[in-house]
């Protein structure tokens, strides 16, 4: 493109290689610093954000007004001429009020560019602005992201390590219980025997019994 | 029933019940001698590497907005089992059993008295084996261990 180098287009531009070594929390505080500073002075991001073309525009339009203001003045001259009262007081007085219209017509319309032209500024930088919130909320949702799933497979790490210690101190605890589990094998294979008690019954006979036995044999 | 005498009805079992009975009673004996054993390894498991990464990028992460990160070590070193990486309650258990001896050493005492000396195998005063009662078994089980 001719004529001189777009300030907006010759700004710092990320290094590619070094993306990678910010974080996307990093990106997310810079993009939200960033978006701050505008909506803290919009004037200031504004005049970074103004059109490089302005001025060329506006001094077309100059040139298009002064081209009509002069072809406007032909025409009065002309007229003059036609009526034979050319370099006459009324061509003066004409080509005075022309001039003054044309000029009030060059004024109106930088104006009116000038104000366009900041007013979209104002508005690119806002667009700007807005454009580093979503991309710092998109990096700090990445990150969010990123970190929850890897707290989750660090989770399932650790959880298999308990797993493997849970094991091993179950079988700690089953070897120093390993006592306690004879002996109740030992006193549930007891007392699971059946009718393994009886009964043995005696008798001592008394006085009554030798009486009644002598007389028995009497 | 005639009159005069007297009739009686004990209660009988055969012989080889009866020393299991009482072999079961010996065990039981010894058993009643067994001292806490406390468990010395890994209790809970150790944070993995990617946890460990995962602080780490939440610190930078609260760096990275001006916030205070929390850096510095919580947990005590983990120690290995086997291979197995985890923090035990052992120190923790050690600390408090140090605590109990400075400040009330008489309970300690009296607790270890019931089981063997962990070292030693020396039976405790209070363990039924030392205990003043004549027992009628011949043996409370072979003593020793292995």
């Amino acid at each position: 493109m001719a004529g001189s180098a777009n300030p907006n287009m010759v700004q710092s531009v990320p290094d590619p290689t070094s993306m990678p070594r910010a974080t996307p929390y990093q990106r997310a505080s810079m993009a939200n610093m960033g978006a701050m500073q505008t909506y803290a002075n919009p004037a200031a991001a504004a005049a970074n954000m103004m059109n490089p073309y302005q001025q060329q525009v506006v001094d077309a339009t100059i040139r298009d007004v002064g081209n009509a203001a002069q072809v406007g003045l032909n025409q009065i001259g002309a007229q003059a001429q036609g009526a034979g009262a050319y370099g006459g007081s009324r061509q003066g007085i004409a080509e005075a009020e022309a001039l003054k219209g044309f000029n009030q017509q060059a004024l109106d319309q930088v104006s009116r560019l000038n104000q366009q032209g900041y007013q979209q500024s104002i508005n690119n930088a806002y667009n700007a602005a807005a454009g580093l919130q979503n991309t710092g909320n998109q990096a700090f949702a990445m990150g969010n992201q990123l970190q929850q799933n890897q707290m989750q497979q660090g989770a399932m790490q650790q959880q298999m390590m308990q797993n493997l210690i849970n094991a091993g101190k179950q079988q700690f605890a089953g070897y120093l219980g390993q006592p306690q589990q004879n002996l109740n094998t030992m006193l549930s294979t007891v007392s699971a025997q059946p009718q393994l008690s009886g009964q043995e019954r005696s008798f001592k006979p008394g006085l009554f019994n030798y009486l009644q036995f002598a007389a028995g044999l009497a | 029933m005639a009159k005069g005498g007297r009739e009686s009805t004990d209660r009988t079992m055969p012989q080889f019940f009866e020393t299991a009975l009482q072999q079961s009673v010996g065990m039981g004996q010894d058993l009643a001698a067994m001292p806490y054993v406390g468990y010395r390894g890994a209790d809970v498991a150790a944070f993995s590497p990617m946890q460990q990464a995962v602080f780490q990028n939440q610190q930078d992460a609260m760096n990275a907005f001006g916030m205070q990160g929390g850096q510095g070590q919580y947990m005590p070193d983990p120690v290995n089992t086997g291979g197995a990486l985890g923090y035990s309650s052992a120190p923790v258990y050690d600390a408090a059993m140090a605590n109990l001896e400075a400040t009330s050493p008489a309970i300690p005492d009296y607790i270890s008295s019931f089981g063997i000396d962990p070292i030693t195998g020396e039976v405790g005063s209070r363990a039924p084996d030392s205990q003043p009662v004549a027992l009628e078994m011949q043996s409370a089980g072979r003593r020793g261990g292995k």
